[in-house]
């Protein structure tokens, strides 16, 4: 039986923590091929006012993703995944995903969810939610 | 200066995408995500035959359309001032190494709110059989 199907609405799933490196934007820009320099050169970071480079939104979305299917046990009971980038997630961050079962309808399970940064003091994913049938 | 509204419904060509499982692998390799059902054919192999997709690949295979979009000259989207407001993806079918995903996409909306630009892209991606595999929407915030 996977996680999700044992943890009750209101209940929080087990939070994951994902360590993001120095040149993750870069891995992440040749694996997705989001190559935006916003993403890829520091100076232009800086250049566009947000004070350096930046992850990609969908690398954090990504790491949203891995938390669901891994408490899904199969990836291909993932049916939704909804996320608002609230703010940036910058090289040297931990970003934490953590959230709750929302409702629990037959097989269709509400998660929702958020990311965090900074120690739980930066809100990087907002208005989250997930749908594992 | 706004974007403007006449853009939305715009369409832009379909992209087709062949699924390879190497890209798979570094895909799901560079977002740290193990999962053996996306490296190893012997863990898929009861249920899917092989390895599958992690269900945000979908960045990969349908990014086309909204790519498209952004480096749009008649558009003329700010660049250096856009940045992902939000994502929503819906998954139909699960996608194997091998599927040939079609995604057609078009310009949902374009809005502001408090001040900024909003553009948001709607793309729909579906499988050598005509199966859905992924809906998505893409929002973009052009600041200030």
């Amino acid at each position: 039986m996977a996680k999700i199907d044992e943890i009750n609405p209101g209940q929080e799933f087990p939070p994951q923590s994902n360590p993001v490196g120095k040149y993750q934007p870069i891995y992440y820009a040749g694996s997705s091929g989001d190559f935006n320099p916003i993403h890829i050169d520091p100076e232009f970071g800086k250049m566009a006012g947000l004070g350096g480079n930046i992850l990609q939104g969908l690398c954090t979305m990504a790491f949203c993703a891995k938390a669901m299917t891994d408490l899904a046990g199969d990836p291909g009971r993932l049916k939704m995944l909804r996320v608002r980038f609230a703010k940036p997630v910058y090289p040297l961050d931990k970003v934490e995903v953590k959230g709750q079962v929302a409702s629990k309808d037959g097989g269709r399970i509400e998660v929702e969810l958020g990311a965090w940064t900074k120690n739980g003091e930066t809100q990087v994913i907002s208005n989250a939610a997930a749908i594992i049938e | 200066m706004a974007v403007d509204k006449k853009f939305i419904g715009k369409k832009y060509p379909p992209f087709v995408y062949e699924i390879g499982k190497e890209k798979i692998r570094e895909y799901a390799k560079s977002i740290g995500d193990m999962n053996p059902l996306y490296h190893d054919d012997a863990a898929g192999a009861d249920k899917y035959g092989g390895i599958i997709a992690p269900p945000t690949f979908a960045v990969v295979y349908a990014n086309g359309p909204v790519g498209a979009m952004l480096f749009d000259k008649e558009l003329a989207l700010n660049l250096m001032m856009l940045v992902h407001g939000e994502q929503e993806f819906e998954f139909g079918e699960v996608v194997r190494p091998g599927d040939i995903i079609t995604t057609d996409g078009e310009i949902a909306d374009i809005y502001d709110k408090k001040g900024k630009d909003f553009v948001s892209f709607s793309s729909v991606s579906k499988n050598q059989n005509g199966a859905v595999v992924c809906k998505a929407r893409w929002t973009f915030v052009i600041r200030g």
